[in-house]
């Protein structure tokens, strides 16, 4: 009998399978790891994705902008804090982009020297390899002492409790499935009194290809198909990071809208970044020419600028939260306040009218 | 061999050639848009795509 084995001609991508528990180290018991309890994403596709838009390198480099962007908006909140961080976790680094960042010096003091300085060693974990070494070569892996390690899961931490003086993520905490149970691995492996620094896609973020593609749909098929991810919105993070034992929180939001010539480079560019849809309900194979063509004429008339182009939005939620440690600052007790506060505000409301 | 045009590419060029029929659809479409089923506006549509299908051959 003429037995052969397909199995050498499937592209070592798709290959691959996740372990979910590997390691015999015992640890501290965290929350549900390892085995989402709810899975919205598919992890695997996610990988996937990431691996393909990193083996082209050059279109990859070439959307850097948006990453680049938010982590040196996010390298600002980290030189906020007055203190000298010895070792910090990059949770989901992409291609580094915090690390690139780091080496730039702060565009509000352009003498002080690169923000680097205030950084011990840098640990870079991703789980997509491609991604994570595509800029290991180029010149600014030298003036960081960075440290780039594959993660198993992007939902598991090798890592042992108080480890790191701050841990940072750029762009990546959207795709995690059981965001309680990361926030608290986080919170685990920080040494007390340290900062977790994220930020995250959240809220509105592309609502405008959201609600585009949904009318082409409906109009071309009679339905609605999964085309973006659901979000985490900003009312949520409080929560999410209160649940997961962090102290001191402060979560804001950035928009930053780019604008695209057609529906088609923006379609494009999400995909190089890896960013394509991975949500596991998802309509499997390309969205129908149709429906394409229908939701660019819908995009440009609903939400279209007078010049052409087409706007997306990308709604950041910055989120700052600190491992609490007896020595914190606490707020004071009930009933200890020496003044009111009303009258300080009104006194303030009288003098901002006076000057207007 | 010269680079392959990826088929989006294709697609992307082809719509941009069909804006004035891209614009009519949108505008029928946004008209009324807490009230899409599916066809509404099957007319202005295939006269999109006619056009669409008439740049995509010609290349």
């Amino acid at each position: 009998m003429n037995s052969f084995s397909i199995r050498a001609f499937i592209p070592p991508l798709t290959r691959r399978a996740i372990p979910l528990r590997t390691t015999t180290t015992r640890r501290y018991a965290v929350q549900a790891a390892g085995a989402p309890s709810l899975e919205i994403f598919s992890q695997q596709q996610k990988w996937m994705q990431k691996e393909r838009a990193a083996k082209n390198v050059e279109t990859s480099r070439s959307v850097d902008y948006l990453r680049d962007e938010v982590a040196s908006r996010l390298c600002e909140r980290l030189l906020d804090i007055n203190r000298h961080f010895p070792h910090v976790l990059d949770l989901g680094a992409n291609a580094c982009n915090l690390a690139r960042q780091l080496t730039f010096p702060s565009p509000d003091s352009p003498d002080a020297g690169p923000r680097a300085n205030r950084v011990g060693k840098l640990t870079a974990a991703d789980a997509s390899e491609t991604l994570l070494y595509r800029d290991a070569d180029l010149p600014f892996n030298k003036e960081v002492n960075i440290d780039r390690q594959v993660l198993k899961t992007p939902e598991t931490l090798p890592y042992d409790s108080n480890t790191f003086d701050a841990v940072l993520s750029s762009l990546s905490m959207h795709w995690i499935n059981d965001l309680p149970s990361v926030l608290a691995q986080v919170n685990h492996i920080l040494k007390p009194d340290s900062p977790f620094i994220g930020v995250m896609m959240g809220g509105d973020s592309l609502f405008e290809l959201r609600t585009s593609l949904q009318l082409a749909e409906q109009d071309r098929r009679g339905g609605v198909a999964t085309h973006t991810s659901p979000l985490a919105d900003v009312r949520d993070v409080g929560g999410l990071l209160q649940r997961a034992g962090f102290n001191l929180l402060t979560v804001d939001i950035d928009d930053i809208v780019v604008d695209f010539p057609d529906t088609f480079a923006l379609m494009k560019d999400l995909q190089a970044m890896g960013e394509s849809n991975a949500v596991i309900s998802r309509e499997k194979g390309a969205i129908h020419r149709d429906v394409l063509l229908a939701a660019e004429g819908i995009y440009r008339e609903l939400h279209g600028n007078e010049d052409g182009t087409l706007p997306a939005t990308f709604r950041l939620i910055y989120m700052i939260g600190w491992k609490p440690s007896p020595k914190q600052a606490k707020p004071l007790d009930r009933g200890t306040g020496m003044f009111s506060i009303k009258d300080f505000l009104e006194k303030d409301g009288k003098d901002g009218s006076e000057k207007s | 061999m010269p680079p392959r045009t990826r088929p989006i590419d294709k697609l992307a060029t082809a719509a941009a050639k069909c804006s004035k029929e891209g614009a009519i659809y949108g505008k029928c479409i946004v008209a009324d848009y807490n009230n899409v089923h599916k066809d509404k506006c099957m007319t202005e549509f295939l006269k999109l795509k006619e056009c669409y299908l008439a740049v995509y051959k010609k290349r």
